[in-house]
């Protein structure tokens, strides 16, 4: 009985945050989301990532409530996201284009935060920009783009939200700011009872501070996970040009690169690589991300030497 | 969200006060010129005993004030462009509404409190550039009472507030369904004129039957105070209407319909007009009397009211359906 209840606490404690299923978003002809089932536990700072036109945005945008799927469901704190005060004030949300009112000053946004939201921290945005010398009294449309940013970033940061769903945050930052960010938002996380999704492309930064992945390519879902496991799983198998239809039997193979002399394959392991053949090593996060949105990109690695490209899906 | 509201409209509010300010003032100078005018002129005409004829004698508020006057048609049109469309298609296009939308209040609150506030100002200013220009009005509409007519009833007594809280409403609804801020002025300003010109020209004769009197024909129309004229024209001694000729005391719009017996005898208009009498023809009008300018007023403006109310409905079921 004491196991069987610790059990379930553990269970408790491991909640996901953020859990969609069949999850799908239809714009008149364009398909950007196609049942889409990720879940992200409680507390991780996880990395969406995927090539351009992926679906990440418009993820990040049904998780927020910004826009409703057309299929599917999306659980967000244990319910759909939706025009609730209360749920609302649990979500912080920051688009690409970090919308402000251009002709309003950060002092004026923060007034406008304090009086539309429960909990409001006036005092760490007005830290934050101070620290980064951005002026209070200017309108933002006056700042550069990436004061902007920040100025965005620390007003979503300052509704002390639950849940943080950040669009491209770091692509308007220089390394500098980005690194202050980057060290905000694990300070943040750290303070508990925050689980945030950040897409990005700067993998090495998504490295430094992500332990969990959402890998988008082709408004599909290839990769949804803790980054630790990821890596466990993902070998890269190196070996003489030859016939990958042993391997791709019992593993995934994500890709395929073909070279006069020898293969290489990055696969999804489905137990130890045992044949002697393939001399095998770890898959690092950038490997893995690029292996898979390659995937969608017939141009890659097309040279006079082809790579032939092998779908994962067809392998499951 | 009140604060929020005045944070971002306090500048236009600020130049739109400033605005009145000028104009009431304007107004509040020749306003009491005319008015003092109107009365001086009332004392020698009483010393005179010639007050019946006033109104041939006397023009009141003559000048570019009257073309300014004029102008105040175009007040409700300048909130609805100004206000009206920007308020939910700027923040689209600008992406602000996923800022406004991600704070801790729904949208329907954030379009309550806003759509709200728009319409209160629009009704506010409106309603005082239209008491201004009526109590401008008041001598000049005494002295020659013409406030029921296109044109001057639409820019006297309740019915601009009506055309202003409309003109808002079509703004922030085209401006919803367009999504973009421009596009949607200009729709909010063509489908405005459009549904002002037909209430105006074509609706509003209908909002009661007309009346149609028949008197003699060597006589004017008393149609009391400020009556609309809708037309006018001879009943044949069989009962026939007919509008190819009108007669009145020195005047005759029509000459060849005059009847044979008379035509020959037209020496003087006054004695054609007396031998139509006594071959038993009438004169007839038709016209919405004076006393129907408030009931007319009032049905107007609720109709414009309740047009706006359609509108706002509209809004409020894309705003929350559709993606931010």
């Amino acid at each position: 009985m004491t196991l069987h209840g610790a059990t379930r606490e553990h269970g408790a404690t491991r909640e996901d945050v953020i859990e969609t299923s069949g999850l799908t978003k239809r714009y008149r002809r364009v398909t950007a989301l196609s049942d889409c089932a990720v879940s992200v536990p409680d507390g991780r700072i996880s990395a969406l990532v995927g090539p351009n036109g992926a679906g990440k945005t418009t993820l990040l945008r049904l998780l927020a409530g910004l826009a409703a799927p057309t299929a599917g469901r999306a659980v967000v704190l244990g319910g759909p996201p939706r025009q609730d005060p209360a749920y609302l004030a649990e979500i912080g949300f920051l688009a690409q284009e970090v919308p402000l009112y251009r002709r309003l000053t950060a002092q004026d946004h923060i007034g406008i935060g304090a009086h539309l939201n429960p909990r409001w921290d006036a005092e760490s945005v007005r830290a934050r920009l101070s620290g980064l010398r951005i002026p209070l009294d200017r309108a933002v449309g006056t700042l550069s783009g990436g004061q902007r940013a920040q100025v965005a970033l620390a007003l979503t940061l300052a509704k002390r939200p639950r849940v943080l769903l950040l669009d491209e945050p770091l692509a308007a930052l220089d390394p500098l700011a980005r690194r202050n960010f980057l060290a905000t938002l694990t300070e943040a996380a750290a303070g508990g009872d925050l689980t945030i999704v950040l897409s990005s492309h700067l993998i090495a930064d998504i490295e430094r501070v992500c332990d969990h992945l959402i890998l988008l390519s082709r408004s599909r879902v290839q990769v949804c996970g803790d980054v630790e496991t990821v890596l466990a799983e993902h070998r890269i198998l190196v070996g003489p040009r030859k016939d990958t239809t042993a391997i791709g039997q019992t593993h995934a193979i994500v890709r395929e690169d073909t070279t006069a002399r020898q293969t290489t394959l990055l696969v999804k392991a489905n137990g130890p690589v045992i044949d002697p053949a393939w001399a095998v090593e770890d898959a690092n996060l950038e490997e893995i991300v690029l292996g898979y949105m390659s995937q969608d990109d017939p141009a890659y690695g097309a040279g006079p030497e082809t790579a032939r490209l092998s779908a994962v899906g067809g392998d499951r | 969200m009140t604060w929020v509201i005045w944070r971002q409209y306090r500048l236009s509010a600020a130049v739109a006060g400033a605005i009145l300010a000028a104009f009431a003032i304007l107004m509040l100078i020749t306003g009491l010129k005319i008015a003092a005018e109107w009365h001086s002129a009332l004392v020698t005409c009483a010393k005179d005993r010639t007050c019946g004829n006033l109104s041939q004698s006397l023009y009141l508020g003559g000048g570019p004030m009257r073309a300014v006057t004029a102008l105040t048609l175009l007040v409700p049109l300048l909130f609805g462009m100004f206000w009206g469309s920007p308020a939910v298609a700027r923040e689209r296009e600008t992406g602000t509404v996923q800022f406004a939308w991600m704070q801790s209040v729904t949208r329907r609150r954030w379009l309550s409190v806003k759509v709200g506030w728009l319409l209160l100002a629009s009704a506010v200013f409106g309603g005082a550039v239209a008491g201004i220009v009526t109590w401008w009005y008041s001598p000049v509409n005494a002295l020659k009472p013409d406030q029921f007519s296109p044109g001057n009833f639409d820019i006297q007594g309740i019915v601009p507030i009506g055309y202003a809280v409309f003109a808002v409403a079509l703004g922030i609804a085209a401006g919803t369904l367009i999504g973009r801020s421009l596009p949607a002025l200009a729709v909010t300003c063509g489908v405005f004129l459009a549904i002002r010109m037909a209430f105006t020209y074509v609706v509003r004769v209908h909002y009661m039957p007309a009346v149609t009197t028949i008197y003699s024909v060597t006589q004017n129309l008393n149609g009391k105070g400020a009556y609309w004229p809708l037309g006018q024209g001879i009943v044949l001694p069989n009962g026939q209407l007919t509008s190819t000729l009108s007669v009145g005391p020195g005047y005759i719009i029509g000459q060849g319909a005059i009847p044979a017996p008379c035509a020959q005898d037209s020496t003087s208009i006054s004695s054609t007009l007396t031998c139509m009498a006594h071959l038993g023809y009438h004169s007839f009008a038709t016209y919405q009397p004076g006393y129907r300018f408030w009931p007319f007023q009032f049905i107007e403006t609720g109709i414009f009211v309740g047009l706006a109310a359609v509108l706002i409905a509209v809004t409020f079921f894309i705003v929350a359906r559709r993606d931010a």
